[in-house]
């Protein structure tokens, strides 16, 4: 499924693009565009203070320019068109070619100013997502600044006081700029690069739309019962796996803007929440785990030692949230026999399959659905299919990868003998436990 | 009046009677069949036969053979009953009794002749007389006219039941076949629904679904079942009705029917000249028009006649025979007339005329109602055409797309298996609409061709209204 792709760095932002006709060179910087949705390679940067980037999963990161003292970007709010994974397309909001939105990187104490363009058919902010900035900053629409207006720029401009990992989203018709898909990172790194610092640096958000089979539009006023369970905008087979050498500390930082809290869990290893949108958390305070639940409108961090090599599943533990789009509103066929059922459906629906007497699993079968439609569950593996959709990938831990080498490195070889085996055991009657006889 | 005058009259009375032979009818051949067949083979292209004989009736029964060895179409249909129903032979030999009518008011009047002798006190007396009616002959030919247009009329008359005889077959085939395609539809529909039915007793056996839920699901399979009922019986009495207007009984009634409806033509006819045609073409009004003209020459007859209703000529040929004296002979004539002295004829005049008037009247009513029923027919015959094929082209395809898309749904799993019955029971609904449009199109074809030749009747059909599914919202999300 994943080839290993867009990693070369010399193709570094070969997609990015100036759209910069109506930009005022003099004062405002390019906004750089992003037409791919794979994992682009870490920003390293060219001026100002030096750090170590992060990669964005399925996404990239904002270039800047250095104004004098002052550290400058540009996002632009536009309509985009977000591929999920091959096979499904949804007409989202975004920033700058995608949704998510590219991640902003800064280092503590940098003077950052943002200019903000919209180019959506309504008004916008943006709102800096647990960061500490003077109030009419904020972002909010109403209450701390004039709404941005549909082909107006706007300036925001702070310090960024403290490091740690925040979002951006607006604040302005939110529950459908949300909705739609308008959100990204922001990671402010340490100054003192030595500061917790990890080999590889991961972030994505967390968002989650209602797209009714067959439509390519998000339902914007749906509350609980969404769908598609995405992270930065992808599902999985679309995500892209977390290429990891082994011995890395591994910092996965997630942030949460679906409408419900997701517990992410990580196979093979445990590790500690470092940080939140609130700060570093103390090493003192830290706690090893294998899950940590992402509250709504939060964020987590959580530092790995990547020392068991192999293919981990890394995935929200909800099991719907590993499920693409699926009808919620199924009667439970377990226990009906095939025969019967194939019956009833032959005469429903000739054309149609039939599943779900055994259980939902489908094994290799193509399934025929709406146009941009995802299959429910789905994705290859060396031993078969996984049956997985939404919020899935796998996190590939192997010996000897470059220091910046994220391309996907293929199925895991396992050495041999440590894959679970089948033996050659007849089928034993499982034993009954002597029933006793109830005085009643 | 002299001997030779009797003679002369005499003499009259032959050439008058003579005369009137000569606008006398005799009996035809064919019984007056050959112009019905003309005008229903104009109209509706299909023979007809007055079965008068052994060899006749032989002739017949292998047509109908023939016509019955393949499945029937409605022309079939029609044919048979042409040469079969025995109501049309009824029709045919009042068609024959008209014409004896018209053989007996085209002879002349026959003369009266008597004989009485008195005799008493050995004398006799002997009187001959010959009695005619001379006001009967010298109208005559006025008379046997108007009764070759009633004949006429009785042409057309036999005429009018032959097309009506085929316009109702034309509508109970329609009905019959009709009937058919929707007992196949629910056929289908209700082994759909059966297995259905049984899936949803088999989710209530492992705990999937509850009583409401199994018996919301299994209440489709008890509606199409009754439905299935209720058009099976439709389609047994449509072909019953069929089978007796085709004259059909015993060995002839395993006829095969189409279990289909004939597709729709692929435009419906342009006619705007309907109104024209079925003016000119109505047998109806044909026989109104014939009336009217016999009434006219009526009421000149009766304008002629009004000062006279009765003339009698009689010549009267006396013998008397007296012992007492030598026998002798008188010759004489007598003439009765009847004046219309106290009403001047004015009553029979005002009758004639008031009678004329009302057939006019009437006549031009009728060509009123004609061309309205004609523009009707063919509107009827339009919107028909229209409705059918907006099923045809917009609605089966529609409910096409939704049943696939549906089942992609159900692949998927997006939706439920129920959802696809319901849109199941939705498709139904429409298929119905659409056998139901498709036969009024039909029907409504069938009226148009009466619309223009006759033999139509206004009975208004009763529209068997489709069941609409209840408009639930198809399942999935």
């Amino acid at each position: 499924m994943f080839s290993r792709r867009g990693f070369l760095g010399s193709a570094a932002f070969a997609g990015a693009s100036a759209i910069s006709g109506r930009a005022q060179a003099a004062s405002i910087p390019e906004a750089a565009h992003m037409d791919k949705v794979t994992m682009q390679p870490p920003l390293q940067p060219a001026s100002g203070p030096d750090y170590r980037p992060v990669v964005t999963l399925n996404g990239w990161s904002l270039p800047f320019r250095m104004n004098g003292d002052w550290k400058e970007f540009h996002l632009v709010a536009e309509p985009v068109v977000r591929e999920f994974a091959e096979g499904m397309k949804v007409n989202l909001w975004g920033y700058n070619g995608q949704s998510p939105g590219p991640t902003i990187e800064a280092v503590e104490g940098d003077k950052v100013r943002v200019f903000v363009t919209n180019k959506l058919p309504e008004y916008t902010t943006v709102h800096w997502h647990g960061m500490i900035i003077p109030s009419g900053m904020d972002g909010v629409g109403g209450l701390t600044q004039p709404h941005i207006q549909p082909g107006k720029t706007f300036v925001y401009e702070f310090e960024m006081k403290k490091s740690g990992t925040f979002m951006y989203h607006p604040h302005s018709d939110e529950m459908v700029q949300m909705a739609m898909g308008m959100m990204g990172m922001v990671v402010v790194h340490p100054r003192d690069p030595g500061f917790r610092a990890v080999d590889r640096d991961f972030v994505f958000v967390m968002s989650t739309y209602r797209v009714d089979p067959g439509t390519y539009l998000p339902k914007v006023n749906e509350m609980t019962d969404f769908n598609m369970w995405a992270w930065n905008a992808r599902v999985f087979p679309g995500i892209d796996p977390l290429p990891v050498r082994l011995g890395d500390k591994v910092r996965v930082r997630i942030g949460n803007l679906s409408m419900t809290n997701h517990p992410i869990h990580l196979h093979g290893h445990a590790f500690a929440v470092t940080c939140t949108d609130g700060g570093w958390i103390p090493e003192s305070a830290q706690y090893p785990e294998t899950t940590t639940d992402v509250p709504v409108g939060a964020v987590r961090v959580f530092d790995v030692l990547a020392d068991n090599p192999g293919d981990w599943a890394f995935h929200c533990h909800k099991s719907h949230h590993t499920m693409n789009a699926m009808g919620h509103d199924m009667r439970n066929l377990i226990g009906v026999s095939r025969k019967d059922l194939a019956k009833a459906v032959g005469k429903l629906a000739p054309d149609a399959m039939v599943m779900g007497e055994k259980g939902m699993a489908m094994g290799t079968m193509e399934m025929p659905a709406p146009d941009n439609t995802l299959p429910m569950m789905t994705g290859d593996g060396q031993f078969g299919p996984i049956e997985m959709g939404g919020m899935f990938t796998v996190m590939k831990i192997r010996e000897g990868l470059a220091r910046d080498d994220y391309r996907d490195p293929g199925p895991y070889q396992f050495p041999k003998g440590t894959v679970a085996y089948e033996i050659d055991a007849p089928a034993a009657e499982p034993a009954k436990a002597p029933m006793k006889k109830m005085k009643m | 009046m002299s001997d030779k005058m009797v003679h002369t009259l005499t003499r009259c009375l032959l050439v008058l009677a003579a005369l009137g032979l000569s606008g006398c009818a005799a009996f035809s051949p064919d019984a007056g069949m050959t112009a019905v067949s003309e005008l229903t083979a104009q109209a509706i292209k299909k023979d007809v036969a007055f079965v008068r004989s052994a060899e006749g009736a032989e002739t017949v029964n292998d047509n109908v053979r023939r016509l019955l060895a393949r499945t029937l179409s409605a022309d079939a249909a029609v044919q048979i009953a042409l040469l079969n129903n025995k109501g049309l032979q009824a029709a045919y030999n009042e068609l024959a009794l008209a014409e004896t009518d018209l053989v007996a008011d085209s002879l002349p009047p026959n003369p009266v002749f008597s004989v009485s002798r008195i005799a008493g006190n050995g004398a006799s007396e002997i009187e001959r007389q010959v009695v005619g009616d001379i006001l009967a002959l010298a109208t005559l030919p006025f008379r046997s006219d108007i009764a070759r247009d009633r004949f006429r009329q009785a042409q057309l008359r036999a005429a009018l039941a032959t097309l009506r005889l085929a316009a109702d077959v034309r509508r109970s085939y329609f009905r019959a076949v009709g009937a058919n395609e929707m007992v196949v539809l629910l056929t289908d529909a209700k082994s759909t629904a059966e297995s259905t039915a049984q899936l949803a007793v088999k989710l209530g056996e492992t705990g999937s679904i509850n009583k409401l839920d199994q018996a919301r699901e299994q209440v489709f399979y008890a509606e199409t079942t009754a439905d299935l009922a209720t058009a099976r019986q439709a389609a047994t009495s449509a072909r019953e009705r069929l089978a007796r207007l085709m004259g059909l009984w015993d060995g002839g009634l395993d006829f095969r029917l189409a279990n289909q409806l004939p597709a729709l033509p692929r435009r419906p006819l342009s006619l705007p000249s309907i109104e024209v045609d079925a003016v000119a073409h109505r047998i109806d009004l044909q026989i109104a028009r014939l009336e009217l003209t016999a009434l006219a020459k009526a009421q000149n007859l009766t304008e002629a006649t009004r000062f006279v209703t009765l003339l009698d000529l009689a010549g009267i040929d006396r013998r008397t025979r007296d012992p007492d004296s030598t026998p002798f002979r008188e010759r004489g004539f007598d003439v009765q007339f009847q004046i219309p002295i106290f009403d001047g004829g004015e009553v029979r005049v005002r009758q004639s005329v008031e009678t004329y008037n009302l057939a006019f009247n009437r006549l031009t009513e009728r060509a009123v109602n004609v061309r309205s029923e004609a523009r009707d027919a063919y509107r009827v015959y339009r919107s028909t055409w229209d409705i059918a094929s907006h099923y045809q082209r917009e609605i089966l395809p529609l409910r096409k797309i939704i049943t696939e898309e549906m089942q992609l749904r159900f692949s998927s799993m997006q939706v439920d298996i129920f959802a696809l019955l319901t849109e199941a029971r939705q498709r139904l609904a429409s298929l119905r609409g659409a056998i139901d449009a498709k036969q009024k199109f039909w029907l409504a074809q069938s009226e148009l061709q009466t619309a223009v030749n006759g033999g139509g009747s206004p009975a208004a059909t009763a529209d068997n209204a489709t069941t609409t599914a209840a408009a639930a919202p198809a399942g999935g999300h």
